[in-house]
């Protein structure tokens, strides 16, 4: 046999081995480990923010997908560019690739942190969620507020800030944050601004 | 700069491949239009084999995390259009961008000739873009792998890919032989 039949037939193995294993990822476990995941939870791994995950749309990042875990009614009214609906209670059925990014967000950040653990103990290792939610998105994307007078090394981040803004159709403004307002009260003023 | 030096020692790697594999000459790269040296389709089909049978198997193994392979998106009309510009400028030069820049490399003129025109063709594209920003945008269908396409597992894919590889390698090698 010469030496390129013994790669036709080492491929060919490879191949049909393949088709016996069907996907490239390994199965899902089906079980949580707690000390793993209160380890990312302390390092923070566990969750974007707004501004990444802005950048993540913006920029298509391969395999992103966002998901809302609130109400359809909810969803209908207002959410996140590009984000699918998959209410809490059917995230058990939801058809995710093993190597999708998922990043969850509700309201406040609750109910995507427990749908954060349910999707790690249904074996999904790239899940995060928006810590801050819907509110944190209305805040830091749609309605950033830039420091007037920002220290130089941090102008380049708030441009960035700005750009993303911009970009999904928000309004950054300069001057000092406004105090904090329920999120259903500013998605209302949101939409009366057309957005 | 990481990233930069990996990519660079990948590219060097690629050219020296195409070279040890003779397709820095354009006769042997416009032999496979003539049906008499079919060395352009064995050595990319033999690469396509090994990155999908390696990308495959080190996924599985968890070495490498599919996830952040890149799977660009699929507009029909542009990219046909592309395709076509690609195929025509192939068979007019006789060299593909990679080989055209090891044809440059090792020196031969039209290799130059057409890496020049390459950037040529780059430059003008990107002057030209907002004449066909329409035609450039138009029928996306998203991003989508070839199991996703035809609904059958990834591991089946690979199967059929590799029966299909070893069916083209041996037909080319009696189209070759009876020439």
């Amino acid at each position: 046999m010469t030496r390129l039949q013994l790669f036709g037939v080492g491929a060919l193995g490879l191949a049909v081995l393949a088709a016996f294993v069907g996907t490239p990822v390994p199965p899902r476990p089906g079980q949580i480990d707690v000390n793993q995941l209160a380890g990312m939870i302390a390092r923070e791994e566990d969750h974007v923010t707004a501004i990444d995950l802005a950048s993540w749309i913006k920029d298509r990042k391969a395999g992103l997908r966002v998901i809302d875990v609130r109400r359809a009614e909810a969803f209908d009214d207002f959410h996140i560019p590009t984000a699918e609906n998959v209410p809490l209670p059917s995230l058990s059925h939801a058809a995710f690739k093993a190597t999708d990014t998922l990043v969850l967000y509700s309201d406040g950040g609750a109910h995507a942190a427990q749908a954060w653990v349910l999707l790690r103990s249904l074996g999904y290792s790239r899940v995060y969620f928006l810590r801050g939610g819907l509110g944190e998105w209305l805040d830091d994307v749609m309605n950033p507020v830039i420091p007037a007078h920002a220290a130089p090394d941090l102008k380049e981040t708030f441009k960035r800030t700005v750009e993303l803004s911009e970009y999904f159709g928000g309004h950054p403004t300069e001057g000092d944050r406004p105090p904090a307002t329920p999120t259903s009260q500013r998605i209302e003023a949101m939409k009366r601004r057309g957005c | 700069m990481n990233s930069l030096i990996l990519a660079s020692t990948i590219g060097v790697a690629f050219g020296w491949t195409l070279e040890r594999a003779g397709l820095g000459s354009a006769r042997k790269l416009v032999g496979q239009f003539y049906l008499n040296d079919l060395t352009v389709f064995k050595v990319m089909f033999s690469a396509i084999v090994t990155a999908m049978l390696g990308v495959f198997w080190l996924s599985r193994l968890g070495i490498i995390d599919l996830g952040q392979v890149y799977v660009p998106e699929t507009f029909i009309l542009p990219q046909l259009a592309g395709g076509l510009v690609f195929g025509l400028g192939f068979v007019v030069a006789g060299l593909c961008p990679g080989t055209s820049c090891v044809a440059a490399a090792t020196g031969r003129g039209d290799g130059v000739a057409t890496v020049l025109g390459l950037f040529m063709g780059v430059l003008a594209t990107g002057l030209c873009l907002p004449r066909f920003a329409a035609l450039y945008g138009s029928t996306p269908r998203g991003t989508f792998t070839l199991p996703e396409a035809f609904h059958l597992p990834y591991g089946t894919v690979v199967l059929l890919i590799v029966l299909m590889a070893l069916g083209g390698f041996t037909l080319a090698e009696r189209i070759e032989a009876r020439r």
